[in-house]
């Protein structure tokens, strides 16, 4: 699931200039991620697939707006994929004016279809471990806002807390992923 | 850092989170820009950090019939210029006579002056037969409107998503811009559909797969948009399936 960045930056910018073959690449190299995504967002595959789609025509329309100066390949198409699994959530939010929230991610894990790569493993069980370091009501919020899309209003009130409490604790989370990831803060 | 950008700051931690929302959300994307350097910086490395995050799941492979699906959207985005041929401009009673038959034979028969002319657009003579044997296609026309009462043209669409354009009469998009496609289902916003473009006789035609919709789409547009517009129509409507 990890790809190298100086290539994957190179595929995007021959993107850019419509090579197709460079497009299948990155298509390659960052569907699975995508997807995984997607499924944990937005729970059905069929929405996930659609989205899976969406994003990489939005890729290929737009890859000559991608700066490298401003983020990793993988960085801008995961803000890709998470902003429209965003409005997705809260246009049938919207829609239904209700909505089932999954607490349980495993619901996203299926058994089949997994990657067995060892980088991939490597880096969720250094991910895991990280988010397993963060005190629970901060993991919380940051599930709650990441996966599900939720507001930091809306996570006040579905938790019942103050807003100001759960801003706290979503920084604090930020903050202890970012010094774990070794990302410092300016 | 001095205190009032330490509350920016943290106002960009959970904008970069995507929580952030209300009015702090509308000052902060202000703050943003006014090209404040700091704040910018800030989210890209709260983002790069948090798109981490998917790491801690367990991967997924989705559909390889989606690659495939792709690949052949991509490659139906390039224009697909008809044959030029001299034509007079039609009234539009006539447009509105067409029938449904003629509709699709003069599809077919477009498509294989296609295929006989632009050997390489093969895959899109065969995805408009494809098209056209699907007995829930629908074959609708465009009325030219705003700037362009002569342009006309038909939409075939199928609710997987799939359709093909056909425009005539158009002229060529002014340096700078661009004939945007847009599918509009019931209580839903447009949904950008693709780019046309428009040979010396005002012919075009674009091959179409995005998505299925949520719900029924019930009116097709074009508009003249500045070239990269594709978020939301903000020009003249050129084309639109129902007259209003």
């Amino acid at each position: 699931m990890t790809a190298d960045p100086t290539l994957a930056v190179q595929l995007i910018r021959q993107v850019a200039n419509r090579d197709r073959d460079a497009f299948s690449q990155l298509y390659d190299r960052f569907s699975t991620l995508v997807f995984t995504l997607a499924m944990r967002m937005l729970k059905a595959r069929a929405d996930a697939e659609d989205l899976l789609q969406e994003v990489f025509v939005q890729i290929w329309r737009q890859a000559q707006s991608y700066n490298a100066e401003r983020g990793s390949p993988e960085a801008w198409i995961i803000n890709i994929a998470r902003s429209r699994a965003i409005d997705k959530i809260r246009s049938i939010r919207r829609r239904e004016k209700s909505f089932v929230l999954t607490d349980d991610p495993s619901r996203a894990e299926s058994s089949d279809n997994v990657e067995s790569s060892a980088a991939a493993s490597e880096a969720r069980l250094t991910m895991n471990s990280a988010l397993a370091n963060l005190p629970a009501p901060q993991r919380k919020v940051l599930e709650l806002a990441y996966f599900d899309g939720l507001t930091q209003t809306e996570i006040a009130e579905r938790l019942a807390e103050p807003l100001g409490t759960i801003k706290t604790r979503m920084r604090s989370g930020i903050q202890r992923l970012r010094e774990m990831l070794g990302t410092q803060a300016v | 850092m001095n205190g009032e950008h330490e509350n920016w700051r943290a106002q960009g931690e959970i904008y970069a989170l995507g929580a952030l929302d209300g009015q702090e959300l509308k000052e902060f994307e202000a703050h943003l820009a006014s090209g404040c350097a700091l704040c910018e910086a800030s989210v890209r490395e709260t983002r790069e950090a948090l798109a981490l995050l998917h790491r801690t799941l367990q991967p997924m492979t989705p559909s390889t019939s989606i690659k495939a699906r792709l690949v052949e959207q991509i490659a139906a985005e390039k224009v697909v210029p008809l044959p030029t041929r001299e034509r007079l401009p039609r009234p539009r009673w006539q447009i509105l006579a067409g029938t449904l038959a003629a509709g699709i034979i003069g599809a077919v028969l477009t498509g294989v002056l296609v295929t006989q002319r632009y050997e390489p657009r093969h895959s899109v003579y065969t995805a408009v037969i494809d098209l056209l044997r699907d007995p829930s296609t629908r074959d609708l026309p465009l009325y030219g409107t705003g700037p362009t009462p002569k342009a006309a043209g038909r939409f075939l669409w199928n609710e997987s998503g799939e359709g093909h354009i056909f425009v005539t009469n158009l002229p060529a998009a002014p340096e700078g811009k661009m004939y945007a496609v847009w599918t509009i289902a019931q209580g839903a916003a447009p949904r950008y559909a693709g780019t046309i473009a428009t040979d010396a006789a005002g012919q075009g035609g674009l091959h179409i797969n995005v998505p299925r919709s949520d719900q029924p789409v019930e009116t097709f547009a074009v508009t003249l948009e500045p070239v990269g517009t594709t978020a939301a129509p903000t020009g003249p409507m050129v084309l639109v399936s129902k007259l209003t």
